[in-house]
């Protein structure tokens, strides 16, 4: 299997204070994979390292296999879309693409072209009058007119509305679709990622809590609900994530390769927002033990 | 990048040009009238001792004459302010501006590397900066060339301090000759390396503009007084009187025997002992009614000298080199420092 992001033992410390500490992370490629993590926990610090904004302090980080932002040529393979999607507010729309098009020799015109005609932009606009909808929608044109083998956008959606969010991830799934190449999103709306990602990544302070396919991951997490019982008393091939209990009942979300036959169990499916959040609060609060095994099944 | 870098720039380019181009036309119209007073002068024409005279008359009348005392004041002016603003206003946001509004996300991950980023931004930015001050320094120059001419012959004692001291007195060495070149550059450097590390281009440009004004204060007074070690003088009897001249009452020298148009770096009187000599000698300046002794020649007939050091006017475009070589090498160096911390990669 082939890489997009290969971390070991990455770590960037801004003073004294380490913004991503110890971290070691492999996601595939050709998948649009979703980052997701609480805020601080070294999401923007990961991708601004892997597009070489910023050098790790420790360890290293390898993009499509090669040294982040180390030449022309590799910069070219990476487009970027960054947090609040920044653009030069006193440029116009038509010298935006111009730029695009001088500072990257693989720019492709025609896409960068009809991607803002059907945006409906205008070509004569100042960059800064634009809605943050079409702020995003013109940053995201100049990341993918570049024709990069691989995508890696840093909160894209938070700032806008509902609608432009859905526009906006509909023009990347378009593009995924159209030219397949690999997208990483980071983001903490997992309503939006279920639609969009296919492959997942919990970071919490600069761990990875859990990485897989989102249709495995879902299929093998359960909620499981009953009379009141210890988590010790629950079968040793289901890993507990949750747990929650009142005077006579329990709640377990656990995660098991093998059905739950247990009658006692009344068992319901998990969503993306329920498993991401039980990985957060597990990693704020809970065990730690059954993490380190994990990850290395994972990567 | 070149194409880009020059989009970024336009905007401050056009603001520069049209300020180049109005003082340029106030200079048109002026100039040719400024030259033909000069030739009515005579000091063209002129011999020895009745240079001085024409010069002196020249320099008088026009110190009166409007508009030129001004427009001479504003070049000064200008030349000096061309730097400043160049450091405040174009090199300061260079870097922090990209920084505050996380431009350098979009600028620095295209196919670009940011070393070829910084070098296009840092030479195309430099360059044009450089050229608009010496565009500036040089039609001015060619504007003021019959006052400097007039300057130079005038004599030791300046009959029209509007138009300021010779080639090396502060203001007219800073303003004048290859210095504002060098200044320009510096100033941009300066500018530019402040914003890298401050962040920000509102604080970063009055960091550079406190920073560029300490520089533009000490040079003239620490540094460029001993760029090349001063000579030094010792004025006795007749020539002790024509050294002290106006400034008997305090006892420094006003000109530099036998070097017209020398910069007096220090000077002080000396006493036949060889002690410093603070105050005039009571015998020398008896109470009235008592009718008072020639001063100079009464200091003179003490023993009483005058102890200079001062770097003489043939010097003047050494010293040019010197300072602007100085403060291209400091600009140099600021450029590469931002190298050196772009590339550490704390953004």
């Amino acid at each position: 299997m082939s890489f997009v992001v290969e971390a070991t033992g990455l770590g960037k410390q801004f003073g004294r204070r380490w913004a991503l500490r110890d971290c070691s992370l492999a996601i595939p490629a050709g998948r649009v994979v979703g980052l997701v993590g609480p805020n601080g926990a070294g999401k923007t610090t990961l991708l601004h390292l892997a597009v070489g904004l910023l050098a790790p302090t420790s360890g290293s980080i390898r993009v499509l296999g090669a040294s982040p932002a180390d030449g022309p040529e590799q910069l070219g393979r990476v487009g970027f879309v960054a947090q609040d999607t920044p653009v030069y507010p006193r440029l116009s729309v038509a010298q935006h693409l111009r730029m695009g098009a001088w500072l990257n020799p693989s720019w492709d015109s025609r896409i960068a072209g009809s991607r803002i005609r059907q945006l409906g932009l205008d070509p004569g606009q100042r960059a800064g009058t634009l809605s943050g909808g079409q702020r995003a929608q013109l940053a995201l044109t100049l990341a993918i007119a570049k024709r990069p083998e691989c995508l890696i956008l840093d909160e894209p959606v938070a700032t806008l509305d509902p609608l432009a969010r859905r526009e906006f991830l509909r023009s990347l799934m378009e593009t995924v679709a159209a030219h397949g190449i690999s997208v990483v999103l980071s983001s903490h709306l997992t309503a939006e990622l279920e639609r969009v990602c296919d492959y997942l990544v919990v970071l919490v302070a600069s761990r990875v809590q859990v990485a897989g396919d989102v249709s495995e991951l879902l299929s093998s997490h359960h909620r499981l609900s009953g009379a009141r019982r210890e988590a010790g008393s629950l079968p040793a091939s289901q890993v507990v994530i949750e747990e929650s209990h009142t005077d006579k009942q329990s709640t377990f979300l656990v995660r098991t390769s093998d059905p739950v036959h247990d009658p006692a169990w009344t068992v319901r499916p998990v969503t993306l927002d329920d498993l991401v959040i039980a990985y957060m609060s597990r990693s704020a609060g809970g065990p730690e033990g059954a993490l380190r095994p994990q990850l290395k099944v994972m990567s | 990048m070149i194409r880009f870098a020059w989009l970024q720039l336009r905007v401050q380019v056009r603001t520069a040009l049209a300020a180049l181009l109005a003082f340029g036309v106030v200079l048109m119209v002026t100039g040719p009238h400024l030259a033909s007073l000069y030739g009515a002068s005579g000091i063209s024409a002129c011999h020895g001792g009745a240079c001085g005279t024409a010069a002196s008359r020249f320099l008088s009348r026009l110190a009166i004459t409007s508009p030129y005392p001004i427009v001479y004041v504003l070049g000064i002016g200008l030349i000096l302010a061309a730097p400043v603003i160049v450091g405040v206003f174009w090199g300061a946001p260079l870097i922090a501006r990209e920084l505050e509004n996380r431009t350098f996300a979009l600028a620095w991950t295209q196919s670009i590397t940011r070393t070829r980023w910084l070098v296009v931004k840092l030479a195309l930015t430099g360059l044009v900066a450089m050229a608009v001050t010496e565009a500036l320094s040089v039609s001015y120059a060619w504007w003021a060339d019959p006052i400097s001419k007039a300057i130079g012959l005038q004599g030791p004692y300046p009959v029209a301090p509007e138009f300021g001291g010779d080639r090396l007195s502060l203001v007219i060495f800073a303003s004048h000759g290859i210095t504002p070149l060098g200044y320009a550059a510096f100033g941009f450097a300066l500018g530019t390396a402040t914003g890298a590390i401050i962040r920000r281009a509102v604080p970063a440009m009055a960091v550079t503009l406190a920073i560029f004004a300490a520089a533009q204060i000490a040079m003239p007074l620490w540094v460029r007084p001993h760029l090349i070690p001063p000579d030094r003088t010792v004025a006795s009897g007749p020539s002790f009187v024509e050294s002290a001249g106006v400034n008997l009452g305090n006892l420094t020298a006003a000109i530099v025997p036998g070097q017209p148009g020398a910069w007096i770096i220090s000077s002080g009187a000396i006493s036949a002992a060889g002690q410093p000599v603070d105050t005039v000698p009571a015998a020398c300046v008896p109470p009235p009614p008592a009718k008072p002794p020639d001063p100079g020649r009464c200091l003179g007939n003490r023993g009483i000298r005058e102890a200079i050091t001062y770097q003489p006017a043939s010097r003047y475009w050494s010293l040019q080199w010197i300072e602007t070589g100085i403060f291209l090498a400091l600009a140099l160096a600021l450029a590469g420092f931002c190298f050196w911390w772009l590339r550490r990669g704390r953004t």
